[in-house]
């Protein structure tokens, strides 16, 4: 079978078939995951013996699982989510073989829906970041061009069929920006949506599970399947899980959409993104989307104060790594020395300039004058997308300035405080507001449309994703596995 | 001589009666086997979430600030305090820094039969830490053990103002805090297992001044007697210092209670920069109205206003009125007794004697006595209906106390009703006289003392049972006739 081309629907059609299917399935699946490893290096655990002990789990309990809701379906996990039957390193040497005691609250969602864990993915050090250099366990390769990044190994295994979803975390924006490097799409559900429960995160305030899909369609069932309250983890929303697929068919109202009148300031903004994103905006015209350029003062500074923020959290969320409990331990005779030996050797020097930025402006010296200010300027841009977001359904722009970085020349940052990269996502996140990418393919390597919409509003965004997906005969970027 | 002012501010930590931990279902019952009661979360694994809130300690927290007269903050928010130590597993305790539960109390002291408020600062909740367990002494021990089954344990911290002035108002301060504590039961207070600690910051400033001195922080002090001799040594060897010219070196000190003196010691962290910031993975959180009214509602009434209805109701003297509402127990058990036994005075004085002797000498906490205000009651009304003597009801209470049998029981039983019949008791004295001749030889000739000797043999004869009142009557009659 062809496991890229068949839907979710269809691997459970089949499987309720005939059962014999599934060791078809499994088969498939170990070998698009191992040829897509071998080329990209998208994983960082991946064993085909795994996949046949679930598959063989799945066969002894069909009669059971019939209805399940994501029976049979493979998919990914970037190795920030925690798995108890493998590794997860965040893809760090610290945790190069840590195994975690419990699975993640998404992880157990999926296995109790029937899905298959095909592999763990890489991704830069602790999530931070999405310039594809800061693995432990080396770069991923863009499937588009063996010789860009891809982000992240999450989005080039959905892209290449290895898994059918794939789920990874976004802080600053690193989900949504991988997925517009490889062509596929992607949700940053609002806040809260997805319980972080065993999620490795960096930024707590910031940091949300996300989803990458193929299909807006699946992208509609895995978000039902996935989102909703968990008393483990008093950050989620307490709010009622809307029946996304059913909403999806009926039709939709005219959409009205602002753009930011400055959105082509963006620092790095290649020219063809430019040209681009304005052939995209009369194209969303066309279609009967009515876009408004409009005033937003404070979006620009959006990944500056996450970047701050998001450094701050960074040194507290893993001041627990000290060799003491878990993971890695470097050799020392006292408590001081073993905690400096622990994290100097433990960390890349990446993390580490990052923590030590964290660390710095944490302290009474520069809270006020670095922490503090970006703490205002969230409330500041909250309220002004929440103001925008009254009056328009979606807010557009880019979702990176620009397509995806050479591997030798990973981020063409110039000694700027925030990544480039960022510039359009970050708002959401520090909105806490739900963002999804949307692939379009030029000539060269594909880049992504970035909607935000209102606060627990995903609807419209996936409405618009139909939408874009049917009318502009979407067709995913060409690549060589 | 110069002379100097004390000003001593204290740092109470309490730990609350929850059966479970602050952020995890771990149980915090004391004496435990090191590391079971602990759970990926309260071990600082990577991936652990805040659950739902502990309510029980956030209604604790806000029952003691409304207790200490404090007023409640309006949001409940946590912060972080980030520090590394072997004791912190997260790298960070959660607490309460910017925006305490409750702030601008008072507790009110008595003191040379005037009254005194101490203020309160803040009172907040915060996370214990583990405990660091060592082969001897932490210098020359190989290697430190954690035990990590205090890490998460909910403590509520109180912070007095700089207004204690004495060792004496220390101790004072002191006990009404656990008084208050205990009444409204949120902790048992004992400070020798721990679960009420206190520091000291004390200095020392001329008389009339209004420029505070140099500081040192007390600790360790594991008794209401060890805070008073720590203070008092602390204070004096200040002074000598500053009687010197010298200067007082701003430190932490230690109380060595076998020495009985206090030492300079080691800063466990190299900076005091704690680098606080609100916790990022726990929203903010609205008491809601209805919630405070319960809680206000709960607390019973409180040692300072028992006293006074006790002074100004029962008439009692003020020192006996201290003692009976010292605890919440003993203060019900008085009022439970006059409901049977309204004689304040007599209750008062029987409880004061006999019931305390019992309790002290036996090593007994009011809460485990068998002896129940209803039976006390009855003691007291037996004798005043001339059941039985005092003397006798004595020997009936002890028995009550050993047994928890009700006193009527324990008369029948025995035998110890009272002989109160004037043929029955006229009989017996008639054999008396007969008996001793001599005695009333005696008392003819002037000799009083016959007369206490011949009582004597009458009670004898009964046992003690008889009403000594009428023997008294009946023998002066019979013997001048
Ligand atoms: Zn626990």
């Amino acid at each position: 079978m062809e496991l890229p081309n068949s839907s979710i629907q269809q691997i459970k059609t089949k499987i309720n078939e005939n059962t014999s299917f599934l060791d078809e399935l499994g088969e498939s699946v170990s070998q698009r995951c191992s040829k897509v490893q071998k080329k990209l290096n998208a994983f960082i655990s991946f064993d085909p013996q795994f996949i046949a002990e679930q598959i063989e789990g799945i066969k002894n309990t069909v009669h059971n699982s019939k209805n399940l809701s994501l029976l049979g379906v493979p998919f990914a996990l970037a190795d920030n989510i925690s798995t108890s039957e493998q590794k997860t390193t965040c893809a760090s040497k610290f945790l190069a073989t840590y195994q975690p005691p419990f699975d993640a609250r998404v992880t157990s969602i999926l296995k109790a829906n029937g899905a298959i864990a095909a592999g763990k993915t890489n991704m830069n050090e602790f999530g931070v970041g999405c310039s594809g250099d800061s693995s432990y366990f080396k770069a991923v390769k863009n499937p588009c061009d063996t010789k860009h990044t891809s982000g992240n190994g999450a989005a080039a295994a959905v892209l290449t069929g290895a898994v059918k979803l794939s789920l990874a975390s976004d802080a600053l924006g690193e989900l949504r920006q991988a997925a517009s490097y490889c062509g596929v799409i992607a949700i940053k559900p609002t806040y809260g949506r997805i319980s972080r429960r065993g999620l490795l995160d960096y930024a707590s305030s910031l940091e949300q599970i996300g989803i990458i899909s193929n299909s807006t369609g699946e992208l509609a069932a895995v978000m039902e399947t996935l989102f909703g309250y968990d008393p483990e983890d008093v950050s989620t929303l307490d709010a009622k899980v809307p029946a996304y697929s059913l909403m999806l068919d009926k039709n939709t109202n005219k959409i009205h959409a602002a753009v930011p009148e400055d959105w082509s300031d963006a620092p790095y903004l290649q020219d063809h993104i430019k040209i681009l994103f304005q052939e995209q905006i009369n194209k969303l015209e066309d279609l009967g989307i009515k876009i408004d350029l409009i005033s937003l003062p404070h979006f620009r500074y959006a990944s500056t104060a996450a970047t701050i923020i998001s450094a701050v959290e960074a040194f507290s969320n893993l001041a627990n790594y000290d060799g003491i409990r878990f993971g890695y331990r470097g050799e020392a005779k006292h408590l001081q020395e073993m905690y400096t030996q622990t994290r100097s050797e433990g960390f890349s020097s990446k993390l580490k300039k990052f923590l030590t930025f964290g660390s710095l402006i944490s302290t009474a010296n520069y809270y006020h004058d670095y922490f503090l200010q970006s703490q205002k300027m969230r409330s500041l841009i909250t309220i002004e997308l929440d103001t925008c977001l009254q009056k328009y359904d979606l807010l557009l722009t880019p979702t990176t300035p620009f397509t995806a970085p050479k591997l030798d020349h990973p981020s063409p940052m110039n000694g700027e405080l925030a990544d480039p990269a960022g510039f359009y996502t970050a708002a959401a996140n520090l909105a806490g507001l739900p963002a999804l990418t949307f692939p379009v393919n030029g000539s060269g390597l594909p880049f992504g449309l970035h909607f935000m919409a209102k606060r627990e509003n995903e609807i419209e965004l996936l409405k618009t994703a139909l939408l874009l997906e049917k009318e502009i005969s979407f067709q995913k970027p060409e690549f060589d596995i | 001589m110069q002379e100097f002012e004390t000003v001593i501010g204290l740092e109470v930590h309490v730990e609350l009666l929850t059966k479970t931990k602050m952020f995890c279902g771990c149980s915090t019952a004391f004496g435990a086997s090191p590391n079971t009661q602990v759970c990926p979360l309260c071990l600082g694994l990577p991936g652990g979430t805040v659950p739902e809130l502990n309510r029980k300690a956030i209604e604790y927290t806000i029952k003691a600030a409304m207790a200490l007269n404090c007023s409640i903050t309006e949001e409940i928010t946590f912060d972080r305090k980030n520090y590394f130590y072997a004791d912190l597993p997260k790298g960070y305790q959660i607490s309460q820094f910017f925006y305490p539960m409750g702030t601008g109390g008072y507790v009110e002291i008595h003191l040379n039969g005037s009254t005194k408020k101490i203020g309160i600062r803040q009172i907040h909740l915060e996370e214990d830490t583990g405990k660091l367990l060592h082969l001897g002494n932490i210098i020359s021990s190989p290697y430190s053990r954690v035990d990590f089954n205090r890490a998460g344990v909910p403590l509520v911290e109180i912070v007095t103002d700089p207004e204690v002035r004495s060792a004496e108002e220390a101790r004072l301060f002191l006990q009404k805090l656990r008084s208050i504590l205990r009444y409204i039961e949120i902790s048992d207070c004992k400070m020798e297992e721990g679960s009420m600690r206190c520091d000291a910051n004390i200095s020392l400033m001329p008389l009339g001044s209004k420029e505070f001195g140099n500081k040192t922080e007390l600790k360790n002090m594991n008794s209401f007697r060890s805070v008073y001799k720590g203070i008092e040594y602390e204070v004096e060897r200040q002074r000598n210092i500053l009687l010197e010219g010298a200067e007082v070196t701003p430190q932490t000190r230690h109380w060595d209670e076998s020495k009985g003196l206090t030492k300079a010691m080691r800063s466990k962290f190299v900076s005091a920069d704690y680098r606080c910031f609100p916790d990022p993975a726990i929203p903010p959180f609205d008491p809601p109205q209805e919630w405070l009214e319960e809680i206000r509602e709960s607390i019973p009434e409180l040692p300072d206003s028992r006293f006074t209805r006790f002074v100004r109701e029962y008439e009692l003297p003020p020192y006996d009125a201290e003692v009976l509402t010292g605890s919440r127990e003993m203060a019900d058990f008085f009022d439970a007794v006059l409901t049977l036994y309204n004689e304040p005075k007599n209750v008062s004085n029987w409880i004061m004697s006999e019931f305390l002797r019992l309790l002290n000498s036996t090593n007994t906490e009011i809460s485990e006595c068998r002896i129940k205000p209803e039976d006390l009651g009855e003691l007291l009304n037996l004798m005043d209906k001339e059941v039985i003597s005092g003397k006798i009801a004595k020997g009936v209470f002890e028995e009550m106390f050993a047994s928890g049998e009700k006193p009527e029981d324990i008369i029948k039983k025995k035998g110890l009703v009272q002989i109160s019949d004037e043929n029955t008791l006229s009989k017996i004295i008639d054999s008396v006289l007969e008996g001793n001749p001599s005695s009333v030889e005696d008392f003819h000739s002037g000799k009083n003392k016959a007369m206490g000797f011949l009582v004597g043999q009458v009670m004898k004869e009964t046992k003690g049972k008889a009403n000594p009142q009428l023997v008294n009557k009946l023998l002066k009659e019979k013997i001048e006739k």
